[in-house]
């Protein structure tokens, strides 16, 4: 019950919101309407902030819920649906999901929180943001391939109708780059999944995860399914060239969606290629892994120096990201249970100091009206800058970057640890791209943060604390959980000694070479 | 008195407490007060730091190390703690930070009596102490790293603190990126060391080097790795030139990072002098890199005219004289010398800010004539320019003529040192003859000695300098007293002598070919060398990248987009109506499959 509850709780929230006898400030002149738009608008945000804190109480509910201990899928709720096409109703949880679903859940509420009176169309958006909701959080709970699907697609209009409706300039192109690209990724899976379902089910398809799991598959077939998947999953997550939907997509998107689609919807693709490759097809994930160690490097090196090139904050940032999606890579390749551990938490961290990231680039954006670095200086002034936020940038910044501390380092270097013995090249590769990523962001820092400001041009508008506080609640997270990794890593490692069970020579010893241990 | 060392956990905390407290004070949050409630708060409590360090090392002189574990990440088998190793040394290490810490807060609060930046710059130098406090008493390398990174971004923003010039940006950034350049390779040596080691713990790191056969070519590499970032934060060849540029910083925190934040540096080399020694070619390289960096730091001083600059260079020579006293396994001597050198360039800094704070200038050439007026700066520059350099029976001189003593076997070395101390022997003569011999210059006329708050802690400083050389006897210190330490007093009065002569009451400025001056005043070209070869290639390269990017990778979908719409434009005229063409078609298409399925 508690998992339908996480799944249905957001589409009920949707509906609630978008049933409110509370007219859109499109609307907001009907007749039947006596409440004035502001009105309206603060009425809308209290019933959404009343929502989304209620869903944030479940996520409470349903980790407490969980036994850390035990590794596999928990509280399973199973109902036949359409049993000729193999599609059932079927839920549970472990380690890999639980973190993102209580990523998703925190950064609605954070999005709900730091809308505010400027927001077009706020009853659309609160729907939209609870729609989108749903559909992740139906996708990270799903056990059946088809059920999965249906949400990984279904989501997507929310998604496109928030980025069409809410962005920028451009952002009836993004927004359209984005579904092709993400209809493509949508199609190559359905083919590759329907086909593992076909190719594990014998005489009758079988899309249950777990019964594909113990389904003996010859390697062939795992090869050509985990090469469709990957490119299936590689765009959403993304990886390096299947990326180009990303920069457009998340420049154009306005802050709140772009916290929600950088932040916890791209998670799905790396979500995918942990759960569906490495844990489905595991022989034939084995053999693709030095390539992929490979590849993580590539992407880890081309996300960072292609934003150092860039000069437009939020486009630097949105490059950032996918360089880190490169770690997850190298860690899944890894395939030892610290790695997986370390990629786990990297897709919880990034999502974390993405959204903060997003978050106070969106703030600069609407007070000082420009992402130009060129146009930006001096916001560290505590007169006529925004300190705070300078300071929340230092942060984030210095968080994506990997330092110590930070919930970033504690990702990274988990995944480092877990993945040197494994492979050298590629993980010193890595730790010399977190070097890059520290010369973007001081590049980043060094134009926003420090310099004069222009006295002419700085009056801007103040801070308010609806926008201040989401921020320092996402800061305080990162730090957080930098100084006490530990409350964000037990979650997954029971999840990830299991994930990589089936290969049973990258289990814990891996970390100490043989030949020593028998030394001592 | 046992409470003093079970609570040791609590020496770095102090300072860290005031750091956080100090955020209170920041001018966006608290406008009323004015910021300066940060700084008493952070002098308290590191005053408090300073009590309890001082009493722990009184309680645990002469015991032996003892730790205490506080576990901090834990991942199925895989298991990280903080140790503290509690031991006289590092009680001793951190009473000398804190002390220096005290002295330069006091400093402060009169330097930057008309800042408006107290609450964050208080805070910074709490998170420094805090840092190195956890940092002396840190027993595991992986920990050490974390609290080095840390500072690193401390750098950062400490430098930074005047964030809206021009050159204190770029100094900022170029210190944080060298630094972060050391942290990475520190942090590949550290990940990779530990499948070999299974402990980061220093002293499990040394038992194991004792027994271990590995490979001495990925031994090499490693002990590389780690030996990058002391190289880093020493502002060693040829990752020197930050220090140089943050002298933009304010300049009471350069007291506390030219004496003892750079030198955690040598002191983590020292810790992991066990481990790189496995590699002979990595103590080499150390060796050969501190005593380029000596040589060279010591002669580029002498051609800089700015006087905070002059002591960054000195810095970094005199920690290269530590670089190779841990090449040559002369541990203690390296900790001693430390110590020494921790002092004296505290005393420099603060006697050359007092200067520099209320005669508004760093060039040398339009200072002079300053000995009558600021009778004490001048003192606390002679007394830690003769303590740097090791002028007998100053403290320096123990660990130098120590050396000595220890090289006797080896004249290079011994040649070597004695031009090290000529050279900064010189550099500094020079720079007290321009700012305090000579008639008054235009900046000079006017400048009185200091106010209290900068007068005290310098006063107190000689105080410690003048009786360290008793302290350190007490303590069973001795000076060498072997032939080979003359070279020491010999070299200082060459340099002194030298110095005096062309810089002295006449001010006559050296002649020597234009050339060779430019070289050395501009720190061999290195800041030139550098933008040339790895800033422009990155950026470079990152601009093919964003082309390739932008026209390539998003050029092919874009390319596929467009092609299914010219060809939908294309196949759209082909529903002409007209039956032939249905038909052909439909009779092409056939053949098609006729011939595919005969094919096949």
């Amino acid at each position: 019950m508690l998992l339908s509850a996480v799944l249905w709780g957001p589409w009920l929230a949707a509906l609630i919101l978008a049933l409110l006898p509370v007219p859109d400030a499109r609307t907001a002149m009907a007749p039947a309407s006596s409440l004035k738009p502001s009105e309206t608008r603060s009425r809308l945000k209290g019933v959404a902030i009343a929502l989304a804190s209620g869903l944030l109480g479940l996520q409470v509910w349903l980790w407490q819920a969980v036994d850390i201990g035990a590794g596999g899928f928990q509280l399973a709720e199973f109902q036949t649906w359409l049993p000729g096409l193999g599609l059932n109703y079927s839920l549970a949880v472990d380690g890999l999901a639980l973190p993102l679903l209580g990523l998703n859940a925190l950064l609605t509420w954070i999005v709900v929180l730091s809308s505010d009176r400027t927001q077009v169309r706020p009853k659309l958006f609160y729907v939209l943001v609870f729609l989108i909701h749903g559909g992740i959080a139906g996708a990270l709970l799903s056990q059946n391939l088809l059920l999965f699907l249906l949400f990984y697609e279904l989501e997507l209009i929310p998604v496109y109708l928030a980025i069409a409706v809410f962005g920028g300039p451009n952002r009836d192109l993004a927004a359209m780059k984005f579904l092709v690209y993400t209809a493509i990724s949508g199609l190559i899976l359905l083919g590759a999944l329907v086909a593992l379902g076909w190719v594990a089910g014998g005489a009758m398809p079988e899309f249950e995860f777990g019964a594909i799991q113990s389904a003996q598959i010859p390697l062939n077939l795992q090869l050509a399914l985990a090469i469709a998947l990957l490119i299936g999953f590689g765009i959403k997550t993304p990886l390096v060239p299947l990326h180009a939907w990303l920069p457009d997509t998340y420049v154009e998107a306005s802050a709140p969606i772009a916290i929600l689609l950088g932040g916890i919807l791209a998670k799905l693709g790396s979500y995918g290629l942990f759960r569906f490759i490495l844990q489905l097809l595991p022989e034939a994930w084995q053999v693709l892994s030095p390539y992929l160690a490979i590849w993580g490097a590539v992407c880890v090196l081309y996300g960072a120096i292609a934003a150092i090139a860039q000069k437009d904050i939020k486009r630097m940032v949105a490059y950032s990201s996918i360089g880190h999606m490169g770690y997850i890579l190298l860690a899944g390749a890894a395939a030892t249970p610290l790695a997986v551990t370390g990629g786990i938490v990297q897709m919880a961290s990034h999502g974390l100091i993405l959204a903060v990231l997003f978050d106070l680039v969106g703030i600069i954006e609407k007070k000082v009206g420009t992402r130009d670095l060129d146009v930006l200086n001096g916001l560290f002034n505590p007169v006529r800058g925004l300190p705070a936020i300078a300071a929340f940038l230092v942060v984030g910044g210095m968080a994506s970057a990997g330092l110590p501390g930070l919930v970033g380092f504690v990702a990274e270097y988990l995944i480092f640890q877990g993945s040197i013995s494994v492979f050298p090249i590629p993980t010193l590769v890595c730790i010399f791209g977190t070097g890059l990523t520290a010369v973007y962001f001081v590049i980043l820092m060094n134009r926003t943060c420090f310099g004069k400001l222009d006295n002419f041009t700085s009056y801007y508008p103040q801070v308010t604390p609806n926008e201040r506080v989401p921020a320092f609640l996402l800061t305080l997270l990162v730090v957080f959980f930098g100084l006490a990794p530990g409350n964000l890593t037990r979650w997954s490692e029971a999840t990830a000694v299991q994930l990589v069970r089936p290969a049973p020579t990258a289990t814990v010893s891996a970390l100490v070479p043989m030949h020593i241990e028998v030394k001592r | 008195m046992n409470l003093l060392k079970e609570t040791v956990w609590s020496i770095p905390i102090y300072s860290l407490v005031g750091a956080l407290l100090s955020v209170l004070w920041f001018p966006s949050i608290t406008k009323r007060t004015g910021p300066r409630p940060a700084g008493y708060v952070n002098l308290l409590l590191t005053l408090l730091a300073f009590a309890h360090s001082l009493g722990l090392l009184v309680t645990v002189w002469g015991q032996a190390p003892s730790v205490v574990d506080y576990p901090w990440l834990v991942v199925g088998d895989f298991r990280l703690s903080f140790p503290f190793l509690v031991s006289p040394l590092a009680a001793g290490a951190a009473v000398v930070v804190t002390g220096l810490n005290l002295l330069a807060q006091v400093y402060a609060i009169g330097y930057l009596e008309m800042d408006w930046g107290w609450a964050r710059f208080f805070s910074l130098l709490g998170l420094f102490e805090g840092g190195m406090c956890a940092l002396v008493f840190c027993q595991s390398l992986f920990f050490s790293y974390i609290i080095l990174e840390i500072l690193t971004l401390g750098t950062y923003l400490l430098v930074g603190v005047w964030y809206n010039q021009p050159l204190v940006v770029t100094g900022a950034r170029d210190a944080f990126l060298t630094k972060r350049v050391g942290d990475l390779l520190l942090l590949m040596g550290v990940v990779a060391l530990y499948p070999f080691t299974g402990t980061w713990n220093f002293d499990e790191l040394a038992a194991w080097a004792a027994r271990t056969d590995i490979d001495p070519q990925v031994m090499t590499w490693v002990g590389l790795g780690l030996l990058a970032w002391p190289v880093a934060k020493c502002a060693q060849l040829p990752f020197h030139l930050w220090l140089d540029e943050a002298m933009e910083g304010p300049l009471p925190s350069t007291i506390l990072r030219n004496s003892v934040v750079v030198a955690t540096g040598t002191w983590v080399l020292i810790q992991l002098y066990p481990v790189l020694a496995l590699s002979p070619l990595v103590l080499q390289t150390a060796g050969v890199i501190g005593a380029a960096t000596a040589l060279g730091g010591a002669l580029v001083a002498i051609a800089q005219i700015d006087i905070k600059r002059i002591l960054s260079y000195l810095t970094s020579a005199y920690l290269g004289v530590v670089f190779v006293a841990v090449a040559t396994g002369e541990l203690n001597l390296a900790r001693q010398s430390l110590l020494t050198y921790a002092v004296a360039m505290a005393l420099l800094v603060m006697a050359v800010g007092a200067v520099v704070w209320n005669s508004r200038v760093q060039d040398v050439r339009w200072l002079g004539g300053l000995l009558r007026r600021r009778p004490i700066s001048a003192v606390t520059f002679m007394v830690g320019g003769a303590t740097l350099v090791g002028l007998p029976p100053l403290a320096g001189f123990g660990p130098l003529s120590g050396l000595l003593d220890a090289w006797a076997g080896q004249p290079g070395l011994v040649l070597w040192l004695g031009l090290v101390t000529i050279a900064s022997t010189l550099a500094l003569t020079r720079a007290f003859g321009l700012i305090f011999l000579g008639a008054p210059q235009q900046m000079t006329e006017r400048s009185p000695e200091v106010h209290w708050p900068m007068i005290l802690p310098m006063t107190v400083g000689v105080g410690v300098a003048l009786n360290l050389p008793v302290m350190l006897w007490q303590w069973g210190f001795r000076p060498a007293w072997s032939p080979l330490a003359g070279v020491l007093p010999l070299a200082v009065g060459l340099g002194v002598g030298l110095g005096l002569v062309q810089y002295g009451e006449s001010r006559q400025v050296w002649k020597v070919s234009p050339a060779w001056q430019e070289f050395f005043a501009r720190d061999f070209y290195s800041s030139d060398l550098y933008r040339l070869t790895i800033v422009r290639l990155v950026a470079a390269f990152s601009q093919v990248l964003e082309w390739v990017d932008n026209r390539l990778v998003d050029g092919a979908g874009q390319a596929v987009g467009l092609l299914t719409l010219l060809s939908g434009d294309r196949l759209r005229y082909t529903t002409g109506g007209q039956a032939q063409w249905y038909v052909l078609t439909v009779v092409l298409g056939t053949a098609g499959l006729v011939a595919w399925v005969w094919w096949r």
